[in-house]
């Protein structure tokens, strides 16, 4: 009972009420402008909201949170600059719907996937918070090594026309993610004594570089095209089309709930595993991944919100923060005098419902203020290139310079801008550079945590691989996906589609179109 | 830096707007910038963000906020340091600066800066993972010499507070064999604790209290002289060995600081600002809470108190051989 009215506070109180949809509305917007980052916002609003109580303070902390993963996917689509790292696979199937035209429908079923995605997400945390958060707390240096090396497979499916060309690039992102000091040892690494290479090279830098400086390059060359006429007739996708998607999303939304419950792994990476997830099950997408595919945006968007719910869980059973955004509401629990722990659900149960609460009634806001509006923003795609070129420039360098405040961010911004638009003219794909980058850290510092443990031993080390279930499970996941990716494989698979296809005329000969690609 | 600011202004604003313009006659004019060393969300981050919005109302004036990360800090030292020395831009940080130039993180510490104040000290504690085969700090040892190499423990890298500790273990005892597994903030380290990747992690009272309150670790020692308040059935390492107390009290701490050369008048006014910000109630009940001792000190008391801490604190990492310069070289005096 006491659960449920402390569930309803958020719904019954309206100054609560509106600070959570006030908090969504800007954590939209937030998430939609690169550089300006949810992390960003909220430790600003721990000063701001220091002298409130603490449920209005964080009331509006969780509207920002949901509204800003969200927002991610708004530029995603409309000019190919993701808003944050996690909406990065949106872009990859959302911006060609928007040059086709579609772009109200890709952001219609973007918004509708990332409220369900959101949702599954709350489920888990308000039923199997404890559940998940042992399982969480099971993986060890050796398992985030393994499902870093599970990422790096991902470059199968971002390769595009040529693999080696996808190993190449992915190689590229994870020696660039290692520039700087090691965070472990102080030791510089491939900062030829520069003192500019010290802190490494911004992550997002690469990501606004590569993807909007080097797309508005491209558009270069057709500048004198007229801009593609925005059909918005569906904004809201039918109900047909996100039941015929719910199997996928309900298997992605899982996918983000458990990586974003890790701590160390969070929405970028729940995004861009789903999407190889989505690549690998769906067997016959309306149009090829990359060029528009409705899956390559229900995955993304639904694992990414669906790890909101899944960093709360370490978070309000342990005290343990599930990413940088929950770090900081973390601390803002202590500042207003409640001590966030393992103790704190047995405590003061009540916070916890009214998070839960409080993150539904930010979905809801959430499904509502991305829904509306959209015609407006569509506009944007519709405008001639010789604005749009110079709008895209102009938000990548604000975005690239406001993450740190550091005008070199917005230097390596503009040098990976242009290497990328030659990396595009020469059929290099850009997203294996962004995956090494995100990936290298995860790699890097698990692998040396995991031999470390086994005292440099590498015997040891592969006996836990195989003694470990959870290891095992892992490293058996890694071997499958790899051999599913080779020749004999396919050949393999094409036989048995191909007789399948003869005993039932009915059905088409399979999903030829994205097997070829991978 | 447009929108940065102007969103940081725009929610400053309300702050700024409760305060009382009358106060502000000559210093400070216009808003102040305050930079954090340490990430969204540490330690470092949390205690400035508690104790700025009451200086703001002091000073009448914003302070915005900034985190700039990176080279354990250095980054944002440095910054500060090569700034204007007018009393707009503050540095946030912790005691790490104190071991840059024997670290070879940097040529610049807190000597090229005057402390406005020094907040809190930490106190560092010993624990372990609930099944792990010791129950006290004499358990330990006792372990770790029949199992050489065997135990894990946490790390942050050189200079951290647990390399500092690990350091201490190992001069008082004439040794520590363990296996030190890095993790980039005891956060994360005290995380593979519960998830038992490791095995002990020297880590600060207040990251770790809930946890061992909840059972979810197992507390050895606090490294300290006496028993403290927060967990009055732990004892304290100096009980165990007394070599110990040479070293102590040791602890991590949290400052304000601003470039040496800024005026007299933009010092008095930000020391007496945060002075009365480390004395609101809440804020003593927040740093109590975490396990800080609160100590509210600036001018020459602060100095000392650096100095101190720096003399025994790299002397120590020289003689476990954890330096990559000598104290020595930057005149650094050996404690007595």
């Amino acid at each position: 009972m006491d659960a449920i009215l402390a569930f309803l506070t958020v719904f019954t109180r309206p100054d609560l009420f509106a600070l959570v949809a006030l908090g969504t509305f800007a954590g939209v917007y937030v998430g939609a402008i690169p550089g300006l980052s949810v992390t960003m916002a909220v430790s600003i609003l721990i000063s701001f909201t220091f002298s409130w109580d603490v449920l209005p303070a964080i009331a509006l902390m969780i509207g920002i949170y949901m509204g800003g993963v969200y927002g991610g996917s708004r530029t995603a689509i409309l000019l190919n600059i993701p808003g944050a790292p996690s909406a990065i696979a949106t872009a990859l199937d959302g911006y060609p719907m928007a040059r086709r035209g579609q772009a109200g429908e890709a952001i219609g079923i973007t918004t509708v996937m990332s409220f369900i995605g959101g949702f599954v997400g709350i489920a888990v945390l308000a039923v199997a918070a404890p559940f998940v958060s042992d399982f969480a707390l099971s993986f060890q240096p050796r398992d985030y090594m393994l499902l870093a090396v599970l990422g790096l497979l991902l470059v199968g499916s971002l390769a595009g026309e040529s693999l080696v060309k996808g190993i190449f690039c992915g190689a590229l992102g994870l020696m660039l993610g290692s520039v700087g000091m090691d965070p472990l040892t102080f030791t510089e690494r491939f900062t030829f004594d520069l003192p500019l290479l010290q802190s490494g090279i911004s992550f997002i830098a690469v990501m606004i570089g590569l993807f909007g400086v080097s797309e508005a390059l491209s558009q270069l060359h057709d500048i004198d095209k007229a801009a593609v006429r925005q059909t918005i007739a569906r904004i809201v996708p039918s109900w047909s089309t996100v039941r015929k998607h719910l199997p996928l999303s309900m298997q992605t939304s899982t996918l983000g709930v458990i990586i974003g419950a890790l701590p160390g792994t969070g929405g970028d990476i729940a995004a861009l595993m789903a999407y190889d997830h989505a690549k690998r099950v769906t067997r016959n997408p309306e149009r090829p991944f990359g060029d528009g595919a409705i899956e390559g945006l229900v995955a993304p968007e639904t694992a990414n919100n669906a790890a909101v719910g899944g960093a709360f869980i370490p978070m309000m059973t342990l005290g343990i923060p599930g990413d940088a955004v929950t770090a900081i509401m973390i601390g803002a629990l202590f500042i207003h005098g409640l001590n966030p722990g393992p103790m704190l659900m047995v405590e003061q149960p009540d916070m916890f419902w009214f998070i839960v609460g409080a993150l539904v009634l930010a979905n809801f806001c959430m499904l509502l203020f991305g829904l509306t509006g959209i015609k407006l923003f569509v506009k944007i795609v519709e405008m001639p290139r010789t604005v749009l070129v110079p709008l895209i420039m102009l938000l990548s360098i604000v975005g690239a310079y406001a993450v740190n405040n550091s005008i070199t961010d917005v230097y390596w911004m503009l040098g990976f801008g242009v290497f990328g638009y030659f990396l595009k003219l020469y059929g290099y794909p850009l997203g294996p550079i962004i995956l090494g980058v995100i990936l290298s850290r995860l790699l890097d510092d698990n692998w040396r945590r995991a031999i470390l443990s086994e005292r440099g031993s590498l015997g040891d080390f592969f006996i836990g691989m195989v003694t470990s279930p959870l290891s095992l499970v892992l490293f058996l996941s890694v071997i499958f996906i790899f051999i599913s990716q080779t020749p004999p494989w396919k050949r393999w698979r094409q036989r048995r589609e191909a007789l399948r296809a003869k005993s039932d005329p009915a059905r088409p000969a399979a999903a030829k179109t994205s097997e070829e690609k991978i | 830096m447009k929108f940065h600011s102007l969103f940081a202004a725009a929610l400053a604003a309300g702050v700024a707007f409760a305060a009382s313009p009358s106060l502000a006659q000559d210093y400070p004019t216009k808003e102040i910038q305050g930079i954090i060393q340490w990430g969204a969300g540490g330690s470092t981050d949390t205690v400035m963000r508690a104790v700025t919005p009451k200086a703001e109302e002091v000073l009448g004036q914003s302070i915005v906020l900034q985190n700039v990360t990176g080279g354990v800090g250095a980054i944002a030292l440095n910054k500060v340091a090569s700034g204007k020395a007018d009393g707009y831009t503050l540095l946030m940080g912790a005691e790490n600066p104190l071991l840059y130039k024997v670290m070879g993180l940097g040529t610049k510490d807190y000597s090229d800066f005057v402390p406005i104040a020094i907040l809190a000290r930490g106190t560092p504690i010993l624990v372990a993972r609930p099944d792990a085969p010791f129950d006290t700090y004499e358990e330990m040892m006792a372990y770790i010499k029949d199992h050489p190499d065997e135990v894990k423990f946490g790390s942050t890298g050189p200079g951290g507070l647990p390399s500092v500790v690990s350091s201490m273990i190992a001069d008082a005892e004439g040794g520590l064999p363990v296996t030190f597994i890095p993790y980039d903030g005891d956060g994360p380290a005290l995380t593979a604790l519960q998830s038992k990747a490791i095995d002990v992690m020297p880590a600060v009272l207040g990251a770790a209290i809930e946890a061992v309150k909840a059972g979810k670790m197992k507390p050895l020692a606090v490294v300290t002289n006496d028993k403290v308040d927060q967990l009055p059935d732990v004892e304290p390492i100096s009980k165990a060995n007394e070599k110990f107390s040479k070293y102590l009290p040791w602890g991590p701490f949290f400052g304000v600081f601003v470039p040496k050369g800024t005026p007299e008048d933009a010092i008095s006014k930000l020391e007496d600002a945060y002075k009365q910000a480390g004395e609101q109630d809440s804020f003593k009940q927040l740093m109590d809470n975490r396990g800080y001792t609160l100590m509210n000190i600036s001018g020459k008391e602060a100095e000392d108190f650096m100095t101190k801490w720096q003399s025994s604190t790299t002397w120590l990492l020289q003689d476990a051989g954890m330096t990559k310069k000598s104290p020595e070289e930057f005149d650094i005096p050996k404690p007595e």
